[in-house]
């Protein structure tokens, strides 16, 4: 017989019937690693839970008004922000919480690349985190449609155009995604059923099982050392830390939704509601998505209208798909991480990730166009300037990392780099550059291997 | 004898067929034809249309070959060039007249239709280009029609001599006429155009142009082709014609812009008739509203000045031909004090404060009694012992302007609450209320009364107050949302520190 089962009151009723002892007890043993890095990195995660939750919240007072319709979504969305008391709120924190989310799960995503924190025996909590990071994609893609406007409407239409670059099942996937050939008010109910009931579904059960999985196996300790050398209690320690920053983000969000109302005026991160959608107004040049699509939107512009005898979209979306894939696997990928040794190559890996979204991000945006956005001059021009600003950027890392963090290993990011000097500033196209450097980084591989200048003998991440 | 006869005339017949065989062209010759360098003469464009031709042109084209009106390859390839509809090819493949004088082998320069005139130092009207698009040609009246002779004969001049042969270039007053001969036969016109008048010679004749060209027989008077052309008229709203709503201010132009033709003309009061009136124009609201913009509702000269009379109908002097849009403006104009004063003065009505061929954009400014102000200068110098007169300006003026200020005042501000994410609404809508209202109140100004002009300004007004309330309103929510917001803050930072705390001691 055990001590619980002496145990009176709620807690000893509970206990037994439920055996929460052995719970209790290993969540008062439970420890945050501590070690050689920012401790900083361990608090993503929350930060990008917490916004979740600010989600949800916010997301089931605006259904409280929202009517998904061809005459009453705008319409409610326009009475909600303009007519209900704290409607204009809700609206806005549900927005602002909505990009601030992605950008802390994209920080998140990289803080763990960079830790190596995917190794083993974490692989599963790796793999998960990729698909709640393509959960959330989808939530903004859905999302956007919903208000009904015209900026919505276009880039939509747009976005989902893509899908019918996908071989054989294409042109049947743009039909279940749009609910016909076009998009209409179907379109709306298939993503306001998405938004609401099918991604929270699939969301849910998969957060469950990374909290899970981080509760049961702990933070990753800092590469190389099996047990961490010492540790932060994490009830109470940790997790009031963590809510300390959480209070510090729903200051931070109620700020911003109360000055910023309709966002910080950047392209791609604006919520402004705008006219209604008119399927029937012809599309007005300048669409874009979402500032965390520019990249994608980008690299199909890259792209020719045929390569390999396959239509351009279809070949990028090939190659976006392996770009996810290789990401989804890194941790069987990493062969270093995998036996606890420090993996330079896959921190240098997630750099030239990093630069490569940034020059793409930034020639989405048309940075330096002026206001010019048609004609292959004004293009040039943007490659030109993005590429400057890319390499300058670029360089500034290499250099910290260099004399801060003692790497030694730039194959990757060089190429990265590389690519957008080709590109931008000498005026190869796009994939040629990428092809070029790809294969130089390779070439710079074999040669490593075969000197056998192993980054083993070197100290790095 | 008699079959001998057949017989000889069918032998005689073969001989000539053949050797019309032999010596002359075939349309599959001409079509094949290459020039000294071996290069085909017919281009490739020109060849394409040709095969595309229909059954039927293409035996008019043989025909023409083969009654050697169409002889060379250089002419089958000009008349292929143009690419004309089959109507209208087929209008011209049955028009020797036509097809003969487009020969440039056969014809001297001021006898040739050509495809570029001025190159070939052919005069401009001989342009075969318009002459196809002619709105006569196509209805079918053809150079016979005024020249006279037989158009389908294979070889004719023999043409009815219609107008006078001496000096029929200098004295030009029998072109009316002889355009009238049809355009003045109202049965005759109902069968082509029964929306076209018939009374243009009537009207011309008592024009000024008219009297000038049928009574004191000046050579410098316009005729019916001056402005409308010879070979290529066409319809008035057709945008190439040169009475084309947009053109006319240039086709006028031509002799009212001339100094030397206008020399020795002068005005009602003796002085002489100014050629400054395109440039006013063009640079008038009128003209950049045609001109640039391309509002085919703003007027050109005709609009005032009327087309074939000296005036447009139910119009007693010119200006008074404002009245035909601007109705409201004259209509208040004509129950105000001004019409006795102007009527008294003998001044034109609307162009005395807003000119004539340089009308400006108005502007508030104009009713300023002060120095340099429109009201304020006039009635200084013609009505100076009508204070009253002076109070009525100034009150249309501070009223008209303090609401455009509040206006643009209010623009602003609806903008910024808007970007702050506040309802601004019902603030637009207030400003479409005073934005009417302001347009209103400008038309009303020329009652000259201050009770009617009060009548159009007073919901403006009480538009101007009610904004103001509203946005004092919006205001009023922003800083209860800043409020809102700095109290929240106050209380999550209470949490935060209460918080921190409870950490410190546990860590201790």
């Amino acid at each position: 017989m055990n001590i619980a089962e002496k145990r009176g009151g709620l807690r000893g009723w509970l206990d037994r019937r439920y055996q929460l002892s052995p719970l209790l007890e290993f969540l008062q043993h439970k420890e945050v690693p501590l070690g050689s890095h920012w401790m900083g990195w361990y608090y993503l995660g929350g930060v990008t839970m917490f916004f979740f939750i600010v989600q949800v919240v916010t997301g089931v007072l605006l259904l409280m008004y929202y009517q998904p319709g061809e005459a009453t979504a705008y319409e409610s969305i326009r009475f909600l922000t303009t007519k209900v008391p704290f409607g204009w709120l809700i609206r806005s924190v549900h927005s602002w919480s909505a990009h601030l989310m992605i950008i802390s799960l994209v920080l998140h995503m990289f803080s763990t690349m960079m830790l190596k924190a995917y190794r083993p025996p974490r692989e599963i909590t790796w793999v998960s985190g990729f698909f709640l990071f393509l959960l959330t994609m989808g939530f903004g893609f859905s999302g956007y449609l919903l208000p009904w406007n015209k900026l919505a409407y276009f880039a939509t239409t747009v976005g989902t155009n893509i899908v019918r670059s996908i071989p054989l099942l294409g042109d049947w996937l743009l039909q279940v995604l749009r609910g016909g050939q076009d998009v209409t008010i179907n379109t709306l109910y298939r993503f306001f059923a998405a938004h609401v009931v099918i991604l929270p579904l699939g969301f849910v059960a998969v957060i469950a099982l990374h909290i899970l999985l981080i509760q049961r196996q702990g933070m990753a300790p800092p590469l190389g050392a099996k047990v961490a050398p010492r540790g932060m209690k994490f009830f109470p320690s940790f997790a009031l830390r963590d809510l300390l920053l959480w209070l510090a983000c729903l200051m931070i969000l109620a700020a911003l939704a109360v000055f910023l109302p309709y966002g910080p005026g950047i392209p791609g991160m604006d919520w402004e509601l705008g006219q209604k959608a008119d399927p029937l107004a012809p599309a007005y040049p300048g669409i874009k998505p979402e500032w965390y699509f520019l990249w994608e939107y980008q690299l199909l512009k890259e792209f020719p209208p045929h390569l390999f005898g396959l239509e351009g979209p279809q070949v990028c979306l090939f190659v976006i798909g392996i770009l996810f894939a290789i990401w989804a696997v890194i941790p069987w990928l990493d062969r270093r991480a995998y036996r606890d040794r420090s993996s330079p190559a896959f921190s240098d890996l997630a750099w030239a990730a990093l630069l490569f979204l940034t020059y793409l991000t930034l020639m989405g945006w048309d940075i330096g166009a002026n206001g010019a956005i048609e004609g292959v001059a004004a293009m040039e021009k943007v490659a030109r300037v993005c590429a400057w600003w890319t390499l300058a950027a670029g360089l500034l890392i290499a250099l910290v990392r260099y004399l801060r963090y003692n790497h030694r290993w730039f194959l990757f990011s060089g190429a990265a780099l590389f690519q957008a000097v080709l590109h931008g500033l000498l005026g190869v196209s796009y994939l040629l550059a990428g092809t070029v450097s790809l294969g130089l980084a390779i070439l710079g591989i074999a040669i490593l291997n075969f000197t056998g200048s192993s980054p083993d003998k070197r100290r790095a991440n | 004898m008699r079959p001998l006869l057949v017989i000889a005339s069918l032998v005689q017949f073969a001989v000539v067929a053949q050797g019309f065989a032999a010596t002359h062209p075939t349309l599959p010759s001409l079509l094949a034809a290459t020039d000294k360098d071996g290069k085909p003469i017919i281009t490739q464009e020109e060849r394409t249309y040709y095969d595309g031709l229909n059954e039927n042109l293409k035996d008019l084209f043989n025909q023409v070959v083969q009654k050697q009106i169409v002889t060379r390859p250089e002419h089958l390839g000009m008349l292929l060039s143009l690419q004309l509809r089959p109507q209208k090819m087929e209008l011209l493949l049955k028009n020797n007249c036509v097809l003969c004088h487009s020969d440039s082998e056969i014809q001297t320069p001021e006898d040739l239709f050509s495809l570029s005139p001025k190159t070939n130092q052919t005069p401009g009207h001989m342009n075969l280009k318009d002459l196809v698009e002619d709105i006569h040609f196509q209805a079918g009246l053809s150079c016979a029609g005024c020249h006279g002779g037989d158009p389908a004969a294979d070889f004719g001049h023999e043409f009815v001599k219609q107008w006078p042969e001496k000096d029929r270039t200098k004295n030009r007053a029998w072109v009316v006429e002889f355009c009238a001969r049809c355009h003045s036969d109202p049965a005759l016109m109902h069968q082509f155009n029964a929306a076209l008048p018939t009374d243009q010679l009537a009207k011309f004749k008592e024009s000024p142009h008219g009297v000038l060209l049928l009574v004191k027989h000046d050579d410098r008077a316009p005729t019916c082709i001056s402005c409308h052309g010879v070979h290529g008229i066409r319809p008035a709203k057709d945008p190439q014609s040169k009475v084309y709503a947009q053109r006319v201010p240039e086709t006028c132009g031509t002799c009212h812009a001339n100094p030397k033709t206008m020399a020795g003309f002068t005005l009602a009061d003796g002085s002489p008739l100014p050629t400054t009136q395109l440039a006013e124009f063009k640079a008038s609201v009128h003209g950049r509203a045609l001109l640039e913009r391309a509002d085919l509702g703003a007027p050109a000269c005709n609009d005032c000045h009327g087309n074939h009379a000296a005036l447009p109908p139910g119009v007693a002097s010119v200006s008074r031909s404002c009245s035909i849009c601007h109705s409201t403006n004259a209509s208040l104009f004509d129950g105000s004090k001004h019409k006795q004063a102007f009527n008294e003065h003998n001044w034109a009505e609307c162009s005395k404060c807003h000119g004539n061929h340089a009308i400006a954009k108005t502007s508030d400014s104009m009713l300023s009694t002060k120095v340099g102000g429109l009201c304020g200068d006039c009635h200084r110098q013609f009505a100076n012992d009508h204070p009253q007169c002076i109070d009525t300006a100034n009150h249309f003026h501070d009223t008209i302007t303090s609401m455009d200020q509040a206006r643009e005042n209010f623009i602003a501000t609806s903008e910024k609450l808007a970007q702050r994410g506040l309802d601004v609404e019902p603030i637009e809508n207030q400003l479409t209320e005073i934005t009417d209202t302001l347009k209103k109140s400008r038309t009303y100004i020329h009652s000259f009364s201050q009770s009617t002009f009060q009548q159009a300004a007073a919901p403006g007004q009480e538009a101007v107050k009610q904004t103001g309330g509203l946005v004092e309103k919006a205001r009023q929510e922003y800083k209860s949302r800043q409020v809102g917001l700095a109290v929240s803050i106050a209380w999550i930072g209470l949490l935060m520190l209460a918080v921190y705390l409870k950490l410190r001691q546990l860590e201790k």
